[in-house]
């Protein structure tokens, strides 16, 4: 091989290698490597799932969800943003704020059930949104990717509930935590 | 303060006249794509087929969804499959197709049968008298004998054809005796009905000749033909194409959702995908189970099974319009057994000279299995329409598109009733309206 033509391999190699690097899909699952509900997955499984997901663009302000709405996806956040308030009559409580790499909606993953709390874009913000169904065709194509996610999904679940329980010990009085 | 001010004034000067920018575009959109409809309308029909095809076979493309196998991989597996199915399928009902000879032999003994029949119907007793419905049945049905006659008689270089068959010519063996007895027993024939002499009115010759000039000249038929051959290509096109499709369609459409009804979109579109997927594939295996119904009844009938398969093949397919597929497995069922000869039915003590009753039974049995047992069944609740509105549908559908239009009027209304039910729902859901 002459190398006026080794060099201009090199230089095609180079250009393509940048290219590939530089390509959303590679930034998604870059991305994603970099949150811990996705962290155990290989990279094959996190570009089945970066295909599967949907990118989305929250102005200031913008609701994602509303408390009450049927939930059908979980969102990550590529950039930006979130807050998680709930209303109750005139008073909004913010529980709260969410910025890049966090996700919330996750129980949207498990059925419909109404959203718990209301969420909105503090700032732009970008987000990744997962739907339910598609995880669920995912079962069918990548079980093994699929189960990870419904694994971390439910740790994520187990988490939450065992700080719930040691918020709702930590208010109850002694006297009424059972019998003695 | 006045900054804020000015920049909540710019805000609000933006927002109306991006209100008014996307008016003016969405009556753009609406007007230009009105128009490309109507201009390009012959090409909806083979786009339909194509997309619906395409959604019916999704689930094959599905079954190659494996990890390991790129996506052009699996869709090209997928459609080998097809091909191959399809290909042994076309290859065993095409040896069931008649040839030259059988369609010739078909149209004499289908002539022979009827006008026997017809004749034992109208006959006198050996006493002279003839029957009671008889002047009923000559009166009505006669006419209609002299129409059917007029329709499979053999024209003159069929005549010429069947007697060089009889002889034996391409290669076949000779047609036996009987389908040439037949035949000279055709030519003799008579009319059931005398014309009146009053029909013989002056006035259609003249019609006869006006006529002549309004027909297409050949070329334009050939011209027309091609030009619909042509726009049917893109059937297949549309197939492969959304074959190929990964979900970046939905994705596109998916995109172009404003965010307060991303969630809702997905949960519609999902939902209808569901429902229509259900309904078409429903259907599918109802016109299968309908007829093989039909097939393994004729065959035990003591019909032979190729012209069995063939008669449950196209009475199954066509009972994806409600009605026809009764109907047409009436129709060429009856008329079979009317000319079917040296018949063996396989339950004893049937007899054979009453095949006729029998099939008129068995279509009745499968139409009456098919409302009861598949339908419920197999479609369940996906094509819960009501009968009234299925009626309207199919004629509606015919004056609009004709046979096509019979063909896709349920599917359309199950397709419009699903949309504007699961979209209001999910509307209220979503607290939307």
């Amino acid at each position: 091989m002459s190398p006026q033509k080794r060099v201009a391999d090199k230089l095609l190699w180079e250009t393509l290698g940048r290219w590939k690097r530089s390509s959303p899909e590679l930034d998604r699952i870059q991305f994603l490597k970099t949150v811990p509900f996705f962290d155990k997955l290989s990279n094959r499984q996190l570009k089945s799932v970066s295909d599967i997901m949907f990118e989305r663009t929250y102005e200031t302000d913008e609701s994602i969800f509303e408390e009450g709405q049927p939930g059908a996806a979980l969102f990550l956040i590529l950039d930006g943003k979130i807050a998680i308030e709930i209303r109750r009559d005139t008073s909004t409580t913010r529980l709260a704020v969410l910025e890049k790499g966090a996700f919330f909606g996750e129980l949207a993953l498990l059925d419909e059930a109404p959203r718990s709390a209301n969420a909105r874009a503090l700032e732009r913000t970008r987000t990744l949104a997962l739907y339910r169904n598609d995880l669920n065709g995912l079962i069918d194509r990548d079980a093994q990717t699929a189960c990870q996610i419904y694994r971390s999904l439910a740790s994520t679940i187990g988490d939450r509930l065992r700080s719930t329980n040691e918020l709702v010990q930590m208010q109850t009085p002694a006297d009424t935590a059972g019998p003695g | 303060m006045s900054n804020a001010q000015d920049f909540e004034e710019k805000e609000r000067e933006r927002k109306a006249r991006r209100r008014v920018f996307y008016l003016i575009f969405a009556t753009l959109v609406l007007i230009s794509g009105g128009f490309l409809i109507w201009k390009l309308r012959s090409l909806i029909l083979p786009i339909i087929v194509g997309a619906l095809l395409a959604f019916l076979f999704r689930p094959v493309k599905d079954r190659f969804k494996l990890r390991w196998l790129p996506h052009e991989l699996q869709v090209l597996c997928s459609f080998a499959a097809i091909g191959v199915v399809l290909f042994f399928a076309f290859n065993t009902l095409r040896k069931h197709i008649p040839d030259e000879e059988q369609k010739l032999e078909f149209k004499v003994r289908l002539k022979y049968k009827l006008n026997q029949k017809y004749r034992q119907l109208v006959a006198k007793s050996p006493e002279g008298k003839s029957n009671v419905v008889a002047p009923f049945i000559e009166k009505e049905v006669g006419p209609l004998m002299d129409k059917i006659n007029q329709a499979v008689e053999l024209s003159p270089e069929e005549r010429d054809l069947f007697i060089k068959y009889c002889a034996g010519y391409n290669g076949k063996p000779p047609i036996q005796n009987k389908f040439f007895d037949y035949f000279r027993a055709n030519q003799n024939t008579m009319k059931y009905v005398v014309p009146e002499k009053a029909s013989a009115h002056p006035a259609a010759p003249q019609a006869a000749v006006a006529a002549t000039p309004t027909q297409p000249p050949a070329a334009e038929e050939g011209a027309n033909l091609e030009g619909k051959l042509s726009v049917w290509v893109l059937a297949p096109l549309i197939f492969v194409f959304l074959g190929f499709d990964n979900g970046q369609i939905r994705r596109f459409f998916i995109s172009l959702v404003p965010n307060r009804y991303f969630e809702l979109s997905l949960t519609v579109l999902d939902r209808l995908d569901d429902a229509i997927g259900r309904y078409l594939r429903g259907t599918l295996i109802e016109c299968f189970l309908v007829g093989l119904t039909l097939a393994v009844g004729l065959i035990i009938l003591g019909i032979p099974a190729g012209i069995a398969v063939a008669i449950g093949v196209v009475s199954g397919l066509l009972n994806a319009v409600p009605f026809l597929g009764t109907i047409s497995a009436l129709v060429i069922g009856v008329s079979y057994a009317l000319i079917a000869e040296n018949i063996r039915p396989l339950i004893p003590g049937l007899n054979p000279n009453d095949l006729a009753l029998y099939v008129l039974i068995l279509v009745v049995l499968t139409h009456v299995l098919d409302d009861l047992v598949f339908q419920p069944f197999v479609l369940g609740s996906a094509a819960n329409v009501h009968p009234l509105v299925v009626v309207i549908a199919i004629i509606g559908g015919f004056l609009i598109m004709g046979l096509w239009g019979m063909l896709f009027a349920i599917p359309a209304v199950v397709v419009v009733k699903t949309v504007v039910s699961t979209f209001f729902k999910e509307l209220k859901d979503y607290r939307i309206i």
